[in-house]
């Protein structure tokens, strides 16, 4: 009986309704090396990338699933592939830049090489390899992809339905947050580490009560008349609702960071399953890359975006308030930021989480502010984990 | 007070004050018309406009002042810190205006935590001397890699 069969057990005596989550599932290791296997490596679609990223022609940009390192490449043919980003000899890491431009891939280990699709090209000493080799069974592992507005999604499953499928009723919000086109320019990162596990991010970033935001208050922000849209089986969630004018109650010294001065006002926060959230704020869009880093840490990346048709003083403004609003350091978000690793610290006290609000409401009922939304996934993701099983 | 005495004392003030927490006092060391910036080294390099923070007129980084000192104070985890600089420029460019450059480590330690390495990274400023006082014009601080834990105060 492996280690996870035993907590299996255990966590399913515990987990009896979605809406009251055992903790023990934010800090055990078996549980989550068993989440890369079934979700991070299962039937799921992950965003690892924007075309945006991938400026021009023979693009790359490095990244991870889980604990697989993936290279993303746009080649010469516009097309992106995604190889594992890993040498077919001997395994060493590929390529180690965080983003370039090539058209061939070495590996300086044993010179091994290998050309944009991922075909091996050669190697020196090719005449004393073995006797079965044969070029075509040594080039770089690929993943499946798909693109929906410029986002580059991969699986590493083979049994993942289409990723059109996957999105269902998530597709127009995402599609609206993309700008329609996906014709979106990148500003650049901002990177964090959370004190926090990957469930406790996505649980808590894109849906939460705007009473944690002491700043909604100073700024007479106070949401929750939004449309919300929740997906199944996964449960992506999505926050629907129209941008209000900054109006400015003396507060802040220079108000023009925190005004709207676009004119699409549609405002969007997805938390697309298992663990990507996507905002579009004000004048701000955002893709938040994350990657769990073991039970107890999560890294995301948080790459922020223009349009193709800003205007200069247009895409300044965006990076101003790209800069200071929405990032882990930003004036709204770092209260996000903060909540991830408070309640990751209480992770092994042996209690429960509980969803309160909206609980009980049908469906069709949830409003913004409902923390009942968030329970579709939760009820998947006992699904999946096997939890159901008591 | 000689030049280099009085950038001296703006970079030792700098880190007392920050270490010690008083963030306004941090906002003193600014001129009128200043900026104050946190990028990433190598997305500044590739070109990338995004900052960690960017207080690109004296309001905001009046603002973030208020931010740190008056909303943001219940919520997120409090660290101490510790900012050593090492200056390895410093050249005029201007009447009663210099250039310089240092490199930067800073410590943190959160409550009753082990203390760690919060980032490191070097600054590329823009210094003015008034009446025989230094204070920043442009203080650009280009971080090497991701820091260790979100950023709550300047660096």
């Amino acid at each position: 009986m492996s280690e996870f069969t035993n907590i299996q057990a255990s966590v399913s005596r515990q987990f009896k309704v979605p809406a009251d989550l055992p903790k023990v599932i934010f800090s055990d290791p078996d549980i989550y090396r068993e989440e890369l296997q079934r979700i991070f490596y299962g039937k799921y679609w992950h965003p690892v990338a924007h075309r945006a990223e991938l400026t021009e022609l023979h693009s790359f940009k490095t990244a991870w699933l889980g604990e697989v390192p993936l290279l993303i490449h746009r080649g010469g043919d516009d097309v992106v592939r995604v190889f594992i980003n890993s040498c077919a000899h001997r395994g060493a890491l590929l390529e180690q830049r965080a983003c370039g431009k090539a058209q061939e891939f070495e590996c300086p280990y044993h010179r091994w090489l290998f050309d944009e699709k991922g075909c091996f090209r050669g190697a020196p000493g090719r005449k004393d390899f073995r006797p079965d080799f044969r070029d075509e069974d040594y080039g770089l592992r690929s993943v499946r992809v798909e693109e929906f507005r410029g986002l580059i999604f991969v699986t590493m499953s083979e049994h993942t339905v289409s990723l059109s499928e996957f999105l269902g009723d998530a597709s127009q919000p995402i599609s609206d947050a993309m700008l329609d086109d996906g014709r979106l320019t990148l500003l650049g990162y901002q990177r964090v580490i959370y004190q926090a596990n990957w469930k406790i991010y996505i649980d808590n970033d894109p849906y939460h009560a705007p009473l944690l935001h002491s700043a909604f208050r100073l700024l007479d922000w106070q949401g929750g008349a939004g449309k919300l849209v929740t997906t199944d089986p996964e449960g992506h969630m999505c926050i629907l609702y129209q941008v209000q004018p900054y109006k400015d109650n003396g507060f802040l010294k220079d108000p023009s960071v925190v005004e709207f001065k676009g004119t699409d006002d549609r405002a969007r926060v997805i938390a697309l399953r298992p663990v990507t959230g996507i905002t579009k704020h004000i004048d701000t869009i955002n893709v938040r890359f994350a990657r769990p880093l073991g039970p107890d840490s999560t890294e995301v990346h948080y790459a922020f975006f223009g349009h193709e048709s800003d205007d200069e003083e247009y895409a300044k403004h965006r990076v101003r308030q790209a800069s200071n609003l929405l990032g882990p350091s930003g004036f709204i978000s770092i209260e996000d930021a903060a909540i991830y690793n408070r309640v990751h610290a209480t992770s092994g006290d042996r209690g429960y989480q509980h969803f309160v609000k909206g609980v009980g409401k049908e469906r069709a009922e949830w409003t913004q502010n409902d923390e009942v939304s968030n329970t579709v996934w939760w009820a998947h993701y006992r699904s999946v984990m096997g939890f159901d099983k008591a | 007070m000689d030049t280099v005495a009085a950038v001296d004392k703006l970079f030792a003030r700098y880190a007392a004050v920050l270490d010690a927490g008083k963030v306004a006092a941090w906002a003193e060391l600014f001129d009128e018309d200043s900026s104050y910036a946190v990028y990433c080294a190598a997305d500044d390099e590739r070109g990338l406009p995004l900052a960690y923070m960017l207080d690109d007129c004296l309001a905001r980084i009046m603002d973030r002042v208020k931010f740190v000192d008056e909303v943001w104070r219940g919520t997120v985890e409090p660290y101490r810190t510790r900012h050593i600089f090492q200056r390895t420029e410093l050249e005029s460019v201007g009447e009663e205006t210099l250039r310089a450059e240092s490199n930067v480590l800073v410590a943190y330690t959160g409550k009753n935590d082990v203390s760690g390495l919060l980032c490191s990274g070097r600054t590329e400023d823009i210094i003015r001397i008034r009446d025989g006082e230094a204070l920043f014009k442009e203080r650009k601080i280009l971080l090497d890699g991701t820091p260790s834990r979100y950023l709550v105060y300047p660096i």
